[in-house]
C-alpha cells in the first residue's frame, strides 16, 4: 500500500464582481460584540456572497492534515497517526472533550484551556483559558483557527474565537445565539449558525461579508479538496450555486431515503456533543465524500452531471453499524458492499477512493470505495477510547488485489457475526439478502439459522426471507438432513417450516422425504411442524406414507395446540390420498376414537368430502 | 435417586426417591411396600457370601407386587373408553408377565394411537410384561413429543430387549430431554449393550450422569482405561457410579492390572472425595478377593487421607 497526493484540477469557477454588502455593526479590535448574528439581515440577492466568492476567486481551502487521532484509555493524551507516512505523536493533557482536528490542526480541551496542536506533529502551538466553557469545533486556514465554545450548563449561546497561529486571540465574538463548527478560508471565516444560517465573517476587519440562509438544517462547515461545505442532513458546497440556496438551487448532496439500522445520521446536529468516550451514536453513523464532477461535460448525457458539479466521490457512501460497515450506491440507494470489522468501528471518514475507519484497538483501516476490501492499515499504536479522523487531500492505492467475493458472502459473513447487539443491523442484511437472486443468498439464510445466538426477531426475517426464496434448493435440502443430534452437539434444528414454503412454492417434492422426517423429530418446533405438513399436502407420495402415518398415529390423540391439530388434517389428507387401504383405516380410526378431540374429528370428517369419499359412521 | 450401600457385596441398591408417575394412587402403598423388600432381598443376598463379583443384583426400577390379572382386561383394552383402558393397563401392569398374552392387545393400542398419558401407562404395562415381540411398537414412541412419553419408552426398551432396543436406546442418547438421555443410557447398561460403549463416553462427556454406570459395567480393557482417562477431567461425582462396578467386576471381565490402574488413579486425585470414594470400597472390600488390590486399596486410603487432610 502507498499514500499519495492527488493533483487537484479543478479551479474556482469564474467570479463576477459585485459590490460587498457590509454586515452591520460588526466592530474591529480583539473583542467583537455586535449584531453579527442579528435577525436584522436584508436580503442581498447573492450579492454578499458574490463579493465573497470574488475575493476568493484562485484561492483554494489550505490542504488539512490526513491524520486520525484517539483519546488514550486514560482520558488524559491525545494520539494521533499520519495517514500518509504512518508517523505516530502524542500529546499529553487533561481532556474534558473529545479533539477536533481543523484544517492543519487539532483542538483539544481540558484543565480548563483549550490547547491547539500541529497535526502533523502534536507539538502544542497554543493555549487559551476557557473558564470552563465547552468546546463546540474548530476550523482552520493554516493562519487563524476559530473556534466554537458553548455555554455551560446547556444555555444558549456561544463564544467565538479566533486565534493566531502564535496564540494571539485575534478576535472574540459573543453572541446568544447557538453557533456551529466553523469553516476558515483565507482570513474568511464560515459560520453556520441558529440551524439555518451560514454567515462569512472576515476575521481581521470585523465584517459579516455573506449570509445564507439555507432550507435545510446546518450546523457544521469544513474545507475538503480546496472548497468549503456546510450542512447538517445533506451537504452543500460554497459555489455559485449558493447564492439560490433558498430556491433549493444551491449544489447539495442528498443521500438516496432508504432504511438503515440504527437510524444513523450524516453529520450529528451539535446540540450532540461528541462524548470523550465514544458511544453508540459514533458507532452508528453514515459517511459520505462530496467531490467534484470530472467528466466533460460535453460528453455527458443529459442525466450525467457535468464537470464542476457536485458530486458524490465514487458514487459511494457508506454506513457504519458498530462492526458491520455497508457502501451503497449513492444515486439509489442499493447496498453494494458489506465489510465485518474485527472491532466496534468509532470513528471514520470518506476519502475519495473509498472510507476510513477507525477502531477500538486505534488500527485505522482503509476500505475501497468499489467493494470494501481492507487495502491497508494504520496504526495510533494503543486502545482508544474515542477516534476523530480527517482526510483531505490523501489517496489510497495498492494494497492486496481484491478477491471477488459476491454480495451475498458479504452479507452472509456479517450475518456469522455472533454478536446480539447487531440485530438491528442483522435485519436489514436480512432483508438485503432476501432481494438477491443467488443460490448463495439461499445458503446464507440457512447458515445464519444455525446461529445459536440468533436474535429472535433476527430470526423471524430469516424466516420470512426463507421462505421466499425459489433458489438454492440444494441448500435447503442440504439443511434438511440435519436434525438436533445432542451428542453432535447439533443443538438447533433447521428452519422446516421455511423451507417446507419455499419448496411447495416451487412445487419440488425432492424435500418430501425429509420433510416427513422432521415431522417425526420431536425438537422440530410446532409451527415448523405445521408448515412442514401443509407442504407435504402438496409436495408428499406414496413413499412418504409409512412416517406420515406414524406421525398421525402418534398425535391426533394428543395434539392440543392449534398447530398441531392443522398438522394432523395435513397428514390426513395425505393419508387419504396417497395412504392407501391403511392410511385411511388410519383416518377413520381417528374420526371413530373418543381420544380424538372435538374439533379435530370435524376436521378430520371434512377431509372425506374434500377428497370425495364417504366418511365413516358416526 | 438414593443409592443404598450394600456392605457385603459392595454394590448399591437403589430406592427412587419419587414414585414414579405412572403409579396409580390405589398401588403406591404396594409400590414403597415392593421398593424395601427388594432392597431387603438385595442386601440379604449380599450377606449370604454370594459372590461379589458376579452378584450385581437385577433391580427392577419400579418393583411392582405383581398381582394376577383380573377377567375382562382384554375387553377393556379393546373398549375404546380411555378411563376403561387405563384401567386395564394398570392391572396388566401388575401382571407383569403373567399378562404376557395381552401384549398384542397393548401394542395395537400403540399402533393405533392414544393419549399421552394413555400412551405413558401402555408403555410401562409392556415394561412389566418384558415382551420382546413390544419393542417395535415402542420404538416408534421415542419420536413421540411428550419428553414423558419417550423416557417411558426408553425404559421400556430396556426390559423388552432386542436389537431393535439397543439400536434405538443408542439413538436416544442424542434426545434433547435430559430424562429421555437418561433413561437410554441406564438401558443400554441394563441391556449389556457393549457395543454402545462408545455412545455412552460421549454422553458422559456430554455430562449424561447416567452413562457412567453402565460404562463400567461394560468396558473391555481399552474402554475402561479410556473412561479412566476422563478422570480429573469430569467430576468425580460424575464418574463414580462407574468406578465402582470395575473394581467390582469379575477378573475374566476386568483385569486385575486395570483394576490397580483405577485404584491408582483415583489415589493421584488426592482430594476428600476420591478419600471417600476409597474408603468405601475398602469398607466393601470382599474377604478372599486380590490380596494385591487390597493392599493397593488400603494404601491409596492412607494416601489420600494424608494428602486430602481428612
Amino acid at each position: 500500500m502507498h499514500f499519495a497526493y492527488k493533483t487537484r484540477s479543478r479551479f474556482a469557477g469564474a467570479l463576477v464582481a459585485l459590490s460587498v454588502a457590509s454586515a452591520g455593526g460588526a466592530c474591529g479590535g480583539a473583542l467583537t460584540k455586535s449584531d453579527l448574528f442579528s435577525s436584522e439581515w436584508s436580503a442581498d440577492r447573492g450579492e454578499g456572497v458574490a463579493s465573497v466568492r470574488q475575493r476568493l476567486a484562485g484561492t483554494r481551502a489550505a490542504p488539512g492534515v490526513d491524520v486520525a487521532v484517539g483519546v488514550a484509555v486514560n482520558g488524559e493524551r491525545i494520539v494521533g497517526v499520519l495517514l500518509d507516512s504512518g508517523a505516530r505523536w502524542s500529546f499529553a493533557h487533561p481532556l474534558d472533550a473529545r479533539p477536533v482536528i481543523a484544517g492543519q490542526v487539532v483542538v483539544g480541551s481540558g484543565g480548563g484551556e483549550i490547547f491547539c496542536l500541529d497535526g502533523r506533529t502534536g507539538n502544542k502551538l497554543w493555549t487559551r483559558p476557557t473558564g470552563g466553557l465547552p468546546l463546540i469545533g474548530a476550523g482552520d486556514d493554516g493562519h487563524f483557527t476559530v473556534i466554537t465554545l458553548g455555554r455551560s450548563g446547556g444555555a444558549r449561546g456561544s463564544t467565538l474565537l479566533a486565534i493566531e497561529r502564535g496564540g494571539d486571540v485575534k478576535r472574540q465574538i459573543e453572541t446568544d445565539k447557538d453557533v456551529g463548527v466553523p469553516a476558515v478560508v483565507a482570513g474568511l471565516a464560515f459560520i453556520p449558525w441558529s440551524r439555518q444560517y451560514v454567515s462569512v465573517f472576515d476575521i481581521i476587519a470585523g465584517d459579516e461579508l455573506a449570509r445564507i440562509l439555507l432550507r435545510e438544517q446546518v450546523s457544521r462547515a469544513w474545507t475538503q479538496g480546496g472548497d468549503v461545505y456546510f450542512g447538517e442532513n445533506s451537504v452543500y458546497r460554497f459555489d455559485e450555486r449558493i447564492k439560490d440556496a433558498t430556491l433549493e438551487r444551491a449544489s447539495r448532496i442528498r443521500l438516496p431515503a432508504r432504511e438503515l439500522p440504527g437510524s444513523p445520521v450524516l453529520l450529528p446536529p451539535i446540540e450532540e456533543r461528541p462524548k470523550l468516550v465514544s458511544d453508540a451514536r459514533d458507532r452508528v453513523r453514515v459517511y459520505v465524500r462530496p467531490s467534484t464532477n470530472a467528466v466533460n461535460g460535453a460528453n455527458a448525457t443529459s442525466a450525467t452531471p457535468q464537470e464542476g458539479w457536485l458530486v458524490v466521490a465514487n458514487s459511494r457512501f457508506y454506513a457504519s453499524y458498530f462492526r458491520i460497515i455497508m457502501g451503497f450506491d449513492s444515486s439509489r440507494g442499493g447496498l453494494s458492499w458489506v465489510y465485518t470489522h474485527p472491532l466496534d468501528v468509532i470513528g471514520a471518514a470518506a476519502a475519495e477512493d473509498g472510507l476510513l475507519v477507525c477502531d477500538e484497538k486505534g488500527k485505522v483501516t482503509f476500505l475501497s470505495a468499489r467493494q470494501g476490501d481492507p487495502l491497508g492499515d494504520r496504526d495510533l499504536g494503543e486502545p482508544v477510547k474515542s477516534c476523530a479522523v480527517q482526510v483531505d487531500a490523501l489517496a489510497v492505492r495498492g494494497g492486496r488485489p481484491p478477491q471477488p467475493v459476491s454480495l451475498a458472502e458479504e452479507l452472509a459473513e456479517a450475518l456469522r457475526v455472533p454478536d446480539a447487539e447487531l440485530a438491528t443491523g442483522k435485519r436489514l442484511l436480512v432483508r438485503e439478502i432476501a432481494t438477491l437472486d443467488d443460490e448463495v443468498a439461499t445458503k446464507a439464510l440457512v447458515d445464519v439459522m444455525g446461529d445459536p445466538s440468533l436474535s429472535p426477531f433476527v430470526a423471524d426475517d430469516v424466516r420470512t426471507a426463507l421462505a421466499a426464496r425459489r433458489k438454492g434448493a440444494r441448500y435447503m435440502l442440504a439443511a434438511l438432513e440435519r436434525h438436533y443430534d445432542f451428542l453432535k452437539n447439533i443443538l438447533k434444528p433447521p428452519p422446516v417450516g421455511p423451507i417446507a414454503q419455499s419448496f411447495a412454492a416451487m412445487n419440488d417434492p425432492s424435500a418430501a422425504p425429509l420433510l416427513a422426517g422432521h415431522l417425526l423429530d420431536p425438537v422440530t418446533p410446532e409451527q415448523d411442524v405445521q408448515e412442514a405438513a401443509r407442504a407435504l399436502t402438496t409436495l408428499a407420495g406414496p413413499a412418504e406414507v409409512p412416517a406420515l402415518k406414524q406421525f398421525f398415529v402418534l398425535n391426533y390423540a394428543s395434539a392440543s395446540t392449534a398447530p398441531m391439530k392443522s398438522a394432523v388434517v395435513s397428514i390426513g389428507q395425505v393419508l387419504l390420498k396417497h395412504g392407501g387401504k391403511d392410511g385411511r383405516a388410519a383416518v377413520d380410526r381417528a374420526v371413530a376414537s373418543k381420544m380424538t378431540g372435538e374439533d379435530l374429528r370435524g376436521k378430520l370428517r371434512e377431509l372425506y368430502e374434500a377428497a370425495g369419499v364417504a366418511p365413516p359412521p358416526r | 435417586m438414593r443409592h443404598v450401600p450394600n456392605v457385603a457385596t459392595g454394590c448399591r441398591a437403589r430406592i427412587p426417591r419419587v414414585i414414579p408417575e405412572w403409579v396409580s394412587t390405589r398401588n403406591r402403598s404396594n409400590w414403597l411396600r415392593a421398593a424395601a423388600a427388594v432392597v431387603a432381598v438385595s442386601v440379604a443376598s449380599a450377606a449370604s457370601g454370594a459372590d461379589p463379583a458376579s452378584s450385581t443384583p437385577k433391580l427392577p426400577t419400579a418393583p411392582v407386587v405383581r398381582k394376577p390379572l383380573p377377567a375382562g382386561t382384554a375387553e377393556k383394552l379393546k373398549s375404546g373408553d380411555p378411563e376403561r383402558i387405563a384401567a386395564a393397563l394398570d392391572d396388566v401392569r401388575l401382571a407383569g408377565k403373567g399378562a404376557a398374552r395381552l401384549t398384542g392387545e397393548i401394542t395395537g393400542l400403540l399402533d393405533r394411537g392414544l393419549t399421552a398419558s394413555l400412551a405413558e401407562a401402555a408403555l410401562a404395562a409392556l415394561a412389566e410384561v418384558e415382551a420382546p415381540v413390544s419393542t417395535p411398537s415402542i420404538v416408534s414412541y421415542l419420536s413421540h413429543r411428550d419428553a414423558k412419553v419417550r423416557t417411558a419408552a426408553a425404559k421400556a426398551l430396556a426390559r423388552t430387549k432386542g436389537t431393535a432396543a439397543v439400536v434405538a436406546l443408542r439413538r436416544a442418547l442424542s434426545d434433547s430431554e435430559p430424562g429421555v438421555r437418561g433413561a437410554a443410557a441406564s438401558g443400554l447398561g441394563a441391556l449389556r449393550a457393549r457395543e454402545a460403549v462408545g455412545d455412552l463416553a460421549v454422553a458422559l462427556d456430554h455430562r449424561v450422569v447416567e452413562a457412567a454406570e453402565p460404562i463400567g459395567q461394560l468396558c473391555n480393557a481399552d474402554e475402561c482405561n479410556d473412561f479412566l482417562g476422563r478422570l480429573g477431567r469430569l467430576p468425580f461425582d460424575l464418574m463414580e457410579s462407574g468406578l465402582e462396578p470395575i473394581l467390582f467386576r469379575p477378573n475374566a471381565e476386568v483385569s486385575e492390572d486395570t483394576k490397580a490402574n483405577v485404584i491408582g488413579r483415583v489415589r493421584e486425585l488426592k482430594t476428600n472425595e476420591a478419600h471417600k470414594f476409597l474408603q468405601e470400597i475398602q469398607k466393601r472390600w470382599p474377604a478372599g478377593a486380590s490380596p494385591r488390590l487390597k493392599t493397593l486399596v488400603d494404601q491409596a486410603v492412607t494416601a489420600t487421607n494424608r494428602a486430602s487432610g481428612s
